[in-house]
């Protein structure tokens, strides 16, 4: 009942924080000197060209007509139209969501492959050398610049030692979409060279958003495997004479793994945020790219609409992860 | 004193500190301690792309200027805007949520539903968003990262007070009739201080690389201003023969947010007495 | 193939048409026996396929393979041809043009293209406002233009308009009866043609995802015959990193990509021995817009002095790499009506500081808006700045994104002191350099250094009536001149282009409208 209570809580949370959202980006590109009209319109135009295009898009309307109008369109499920692409937002947004999805997925993956036993161990041989390597690699991880990481990683992977691509998410094209996700579709055809090459772009990228998220997870498991270690349930149980390897794996990982877990939220909204100058560096042709070449543009609507559907998406998973830990956590229940 | 040498026994937060202290000389020193002090704006084309050597130790960039010289004066530049980020963040976030957890009225959760909005979104997207609005400019850096990072300082401050409000201490001061004002400032405030500081060292490191990024996607100070991150972003044009381009300035912003989170982490570690007795049984 | 029917997988198949039935997956079309394939890899997103919403160089490979239009441009120097237009007559006042159509020409759905298509192109232009609208707007009215029968096409000036067949290479004919059927509330078809294609041109779409660009096959059904050794298949693809375009032209992986690099990297696909050049002068002019309408820049001191300070050998030589050549004024070098024996400024402080002293307005910091994004012109607004330092003048650099400059450009109030850009070729007549830029009639459209000249304006509009070229040239040499000794601009170089191909690349085909692009031209090894 509890967990009802909470989920409907926090869904009824949602419109209001993401119509503050919306304000805010609203306010925030529409103030801008920049006149995507302008842009539109191209070099040379005449004035009476960049009035019509700006009276087109409703550009000349005053802002709070404008943001109930926006507002107004996204109530009825419509994120409006890029000015850039001329395509209805949600489209673009859809059509690049599978991109940056298969690679969050494979970076949170392989982060949580890695990071957590690397984080129990440490914990375990606390002070070993074993401990303070784990210590400085995350830290360094944590302290590394995504996009630094990203060039470095092409310049030893791709451009010295020609191992994988600089950029890009397959050789030439892609599978038509089933699901969308290149290394599921192109196994679903049955297409082993194309699904091959679509590792091999995927590799870079994924490794540079897994590094911080590995390091994140690390840490957090490393401190949640301490905390229980030194509680006294852990002692009072050791007391009892329970075997260590009973109590590391039955109590001690259990609740690690549950502190964990809590962290994926956050480490998902990293990716995400990662995603923007990852993506950017790989071209990778997926949100990130989106947003950022949205920004540059001044494409207010496509702007708007990644903010909110990012937003969206931050905001289910952290309800996701919520629920989640009070399921798995009987102290929380 | 027993705090201090505890602090001097852990490496990591030692190893913090000299990294700091490191970046503060280097952008103290930077006129005597550079080869080309003038290259911070002027340079020589005729030595442009030169590999690190004899009289360009870490090599020159596209204009031909030298990239140590820059480096160094670029630690100016990544001191004042992670110091003005934070302090303006700290300057909203932490009267905010001082407020809204001493009072317990509409503008508490109000101000927690803002800050949910300001979360919603990843921190990046929104600073883009401001940054490239406003033009790309340092003192529009500075704003873009401290109007999306306040939040982080006026959460944790709201709920430290939140629960310190019946802490028998508050209460007291209450009682003898101090005012709100005063009991904010004097007994909540004090108590609060310890997260605060380890939040705003840890928080420093994360405006460094916020900087960085909206330097390197070009929303940064405008050139020929040093700022690291650009100088990362100029170098794609010239890899892999021009490695040597972002090599310095990326290892530049790795050890100073690695030395702001080891001290923010050492400190922690030093503060929070439940860590401290944890590292005690280890 | 299976084909999806739900809609936002429908929409996501982005596949043109029929072409790609049967085929499983676009691998195997690359290791379909005997088709030559020649991949282009582009520094610019191909995001938008409709030939009449852009206007740019970065994505003219979707117009000028996909689309035909009444002329056309070859060669270098370029030269207009007659292309979808066999004949034309041009009425003694300049007013009333009359374009016989070549009678045999198809579009890609079979049907055939009438003067009716031509019509309803320029009407179409005329209504969405966008992209080479500008050229046409102040010389075509909406429903002037007239078929005759279906051959015949007839354009009704409101004024003589000397550069109007040169403009006509941007009249891109789009299949009226498809675009027709797929239009939406009046857009005219605008949203449909942003991701289709409905053209004539000697390459018909096969694929195309902005994220990664279009794919092409040869129409064999066009009315040019194609020379042996045209290229069967072509690809476009988006790559943004210059590495990445290097790399893949090293290891074959492309054909050919931009002919503008640094360098060092043309040093370096040339050592690789898997690449040759093709070189040329092209005409793509980079300059310094200055604005006139602001103190002290109203002083044609200052701007003397500014155009002393710039280093033009650092820059052209060292910084680029002598990959330009010097270009004393507007007009490109190689381009008729730039006077060949025009002496520009150079590089001199002492001058610099001596006109400096002889600026009557007070002097104070100036401001360039730099592109960001674009190396070439945040290195030349160091450049200038650097060498203003020397000479004892203040000079602030602000990078900006093209979309927040290019509104200010229209704007004297908030317009930048000085803005480091280039002005393409997107018709080769001097008007193009001299009329849309410094006419003052063109002020907020085109005209953005607010410069203002009696003798100028006089001169251009002259130009612009009289059509033979031996009249005009010497018009346009006074005008170069006269930008010169006022320093309208701060005039740099001319570029040159340093094409890249693959060795299975016989030969090409140069014209500065679209360097290489138009690959109808190229010959290729099987």
């Amino acid at each position: 009942m509890r967990l009802i209570a909470l989920a409907l809580r926090r869904c009824l949370w949602m419109p209001p924080t993401l119509l503050g959202l919306t304000l805010i980006v609203f306010s925030v590109s529409h103030i801008i000197p920049a006149d995507p009209a302008r842009v539109l319109a191209g070099e040379n135009a005449p004035i009476e060209q960049v009035e019509a295009l700006r009276h087109r898009y409703g550009l000349d309307l005053p802002l709070p007509q404008q943001f109930l109008r926006y507002v107004s369109d996204v109530v009825h499920g419509s994120l409006g139209t890029s000015l850039y692409t001329q395509r209805p937002v949600i489209d673009d947004l859809l059509e690049r969501l599978p991109a940056t999805f298969e690679l969050a997925l494979y970076a949170i993956f392989l982060a949580i492959l890695l990071g957590l036993p690397l984080g129990v161990v440490s914990a375990l041989k606390r002070n070993s050398w074993l401990d303070h390597a784990v210590r400085l690699v995350t830290i360094t991880g944590l302290a590394m610049a995504a996009f630094w990481l990203a060039i470095l990683l092409q310049l030893l992977f791709s451009m010295e030692w020609n191992l994988t691509p600089v950029q890009g998410r397959i050789d030439g094209w892609g599978p038509d979409p089933i699901t969308g996700f290149y290394t599921v579709d192109t196994l679903i055809r049955g297409d082993f060279p194309m699904f091959f090459s679509a590792l091999r772009y995927l590799f870079l990228p994924m490794i540079t958003l897994a590094i911080p998220a590995t390091a994140t997870i690390a840490r957090f498991t490393r401190a949640g495997v301490l905390n229980v270690m030194n509680s006294n349930f852990v002692f009072y149980q050791a007391a009892m004479g329970l075997p260590r390897r009973v109590v590391i794996w039955k109590y001690i990982l259990r609740s690690a793994l549950i502190g964990t877990l809590t962290q994926i939220g956050l480490v998902f909204g990293n990716l995400l945020a990662g995603a923007v100058v990852v993506e950017t560096v790989f071209s990778w042709p997926g949100l990130g790219t989106f947003a950022y070449n949205s920004i540059l543009q001044s494409d207010y609507n496509a702007i708007m609409g990644f903010t909110l559907f990012t937003g969206s998406v931050f905001i289910g998973v952290n309800l996701l992860v919520d629920i989640a830990q009070a399921v798995l956590d009987p102290r929380g229940r | 004193m027993k705090t201090l040498r505890r602090l001097a026994r852990d490496r990591a937060l030692l190893a913090g500190v000299v990294i700091i202290s490191l970046l503060v000389l280097a952008a103290i020193f930077a006129t005597p301690l550079a080869t080309f002090p003038s290259h911070v704006s002027s340079f020589d084309p005729s030595h442009r792309l030169a590999p690190p050597g004899g009289s360009f130790w870490l090599g020159t960039d596209r204009m031909g200027a030298d990239i140590y010289s820059r480096l160094l004066f670029g630690a100016r530049l990544t001191i004042l805007i992670s110091i003005s980020a934070t302090a303006i963040a700290v300057a909203i976030g932490v009267p905010l949520g001082l407020l809204a957890g001493y009072y317990d009225r509409w503008f508490s959760d109000a101000l927690m539903r803002v800050s949910d909005v300001f979360l919603a979104v990843p921190q990046i997207v929104l600073a883009i968003a401001i940054a490239q609005t406003l033009g790309p400019a340092i003192q529009n850096v500075i704003l873009a990262l401290s109007a999306t990072y306040w939040p982080f300082w006026a959460r944790i401050v709201y709920a430290e007070t939140r629960s310190l409000r019946n802490e028998v201490f508050i209460e007291a001061a209450v009682a003898m009739g101090a005012s709100p004002l005063r009991v904010m400032v004097m007994h909540v405030l004090p108590s609060n201080a310890s997260s605060i500081i380890v939040r705003t060292t840890i928080g420093m490191g994360g405006t460094i690389l916020a900087a960085a990024s909206l330097g390197f996607l070009g929303l940064g100070a405008p050139p020929p201003t040093p700022e690291w991150g650009r100088m990362i972003a100029e170098s794609r044009e010239f890899l892999p023969q021009a490695w040597w381009y972002a090599t310095a300035p990326g290892i530049a912003i790795l050890l100073v947010v690695m030395g702001f989170n080891l001290l923010g982490d050492g400190l922690r570690d030093a503060i929070d007495p439940r860590i401290r007795r944890g590292a005690g049984r280890g | 193939m299976p084909q999806d029917t739900t809609p936002a997988i429908a929409r996501r198949t982005l596949l043109a048409g029929s072409a790609l039935l049967g085929m499983a997956s676009p691998f195997h079309v690359a290791r379909a026996a005997g088709r030559t394939r020649y991949i282009t890899a582009n520094n610019n997103p191909y995001d938008i396929l409709d030939p009449h919403q852009v206007f740019d160089i970065g994505r003219i490979a979707i117009r000028l393979n996909m689309y035909d239009a009444l002329v056309r441009w070859v060669d270098n120097p370029a030269k207009l041809d007659m292309w979808l237009a066999e004949k034309v007559d041009i009425s003694a006042d300049g007013l009333v043009y009359t374009f016989t159509l070549h009678p045999n020409v198809k579009f890609h759905d079979g049907s055939a293209l009438t003067a009716t298509d031509v019509v309803w192109s320029m009407e179409r232009i005329l209504a969405i406002k966008k992209g080479a609208y500008g050229l046409f707007s102040d010389v075509v009215k909406p429903g002037s233009t007239k078929a005759l029968d279906a051959t015949h096409v007839q354009f009704t000036l409101t004024k003589p308009f000397a550069v109007f067949m040169a403009v006509l290479s941007e009249l891109w004919v789009v299949n009226s009866k498809v675009v027709k059927a797929n239009e939406k509330n009046g857009d005219w078809g605008a949203e449909w043609l942003t991701r289709n294609e409905a053209g004539s041109g000697g390459y018909r779409l096969k694929r195309f995802d902005p994220a990664i660009g279009f794919q092409a096959e040869r129409f064999p059904g066009h009315f040019k015959p194609f020379g042996p050794g045209a290229i069967d298949d072509a690809d476009f693809r988006v790559s943004m990193e210059t590495a990445t375009r290097v790399l893949g032209m090293i290891k074959g992986e492309f054909q050919t990509t931009d002919g503008y690099m640094p360098a060092e990297q043309v040093e370096r696909m040339k050592a690789s021995g898997n690449v040759w050049f093709k070189e040329a002068e092209s005409i793509r002019t980079f300059y310094f817009i200055m604005n006139h309408s602001k103190t002290p820049m109203n002083d044609v001191n200052l701007r003397r002095a500014l155009c002393c300070m710039f280093d033009y050998d650092g820059f052209n030589n060292n910084i680029l790499g002598g990959t330009v050549v010097r270009n004393p004024g507007i007009i490109p070098n190689p381009m008729w009506g730039a006077p060949k024996d025009l002496k520009g400024y150079s590089y001199d402080i002492d001058k610099a500081k001596w006109y400096l002293s002889q600026v009557k307005e007070k002097l104070r910091p100036l401001q360039i808006g730099a592109m960001a994004g674009y190396p070439q012109s945040e290195q030349g607004a160091q450049m200038l700045q650097a060498g203003a330092a020397k000479a004892g003048l203040e000079i602030k650099v602000v990078a900006e994104p093209y979309t927040t400059i290019a509104p200010k450009l229209d704007d004297p109030d908030r317009a930048h002191d000085l803005v480091p850009l280039w002005r393409s070729a997107y018709f080769a007549d001097p008007h193009n350099w001299t009329g849309y830029l410094f006419n003052s009639k063109n002020f907020k459209a085109g005209n953005a250094s607010f410069y203002k000249n009696a003798r100028v304006d006089e001169l251009t509009e002259q130009a612009l009536v009289v059509t033979d070229q031996e009249k005009r040239r010497p018009l346009y040499e006074e005008v170069s001149r006269i930008l010169v000794d006022e320093a309208a601009g701060l005039f740099v170089n001319n570029t040159k282009f340093y094409g890249p191909y693959a060795k299975s690349v016989k030969s090409v085909r140069f014209c500065p409208i679209g360097d290489t692009q138009d690959i109808r031209w190229i010959e290729m090894n099987a």
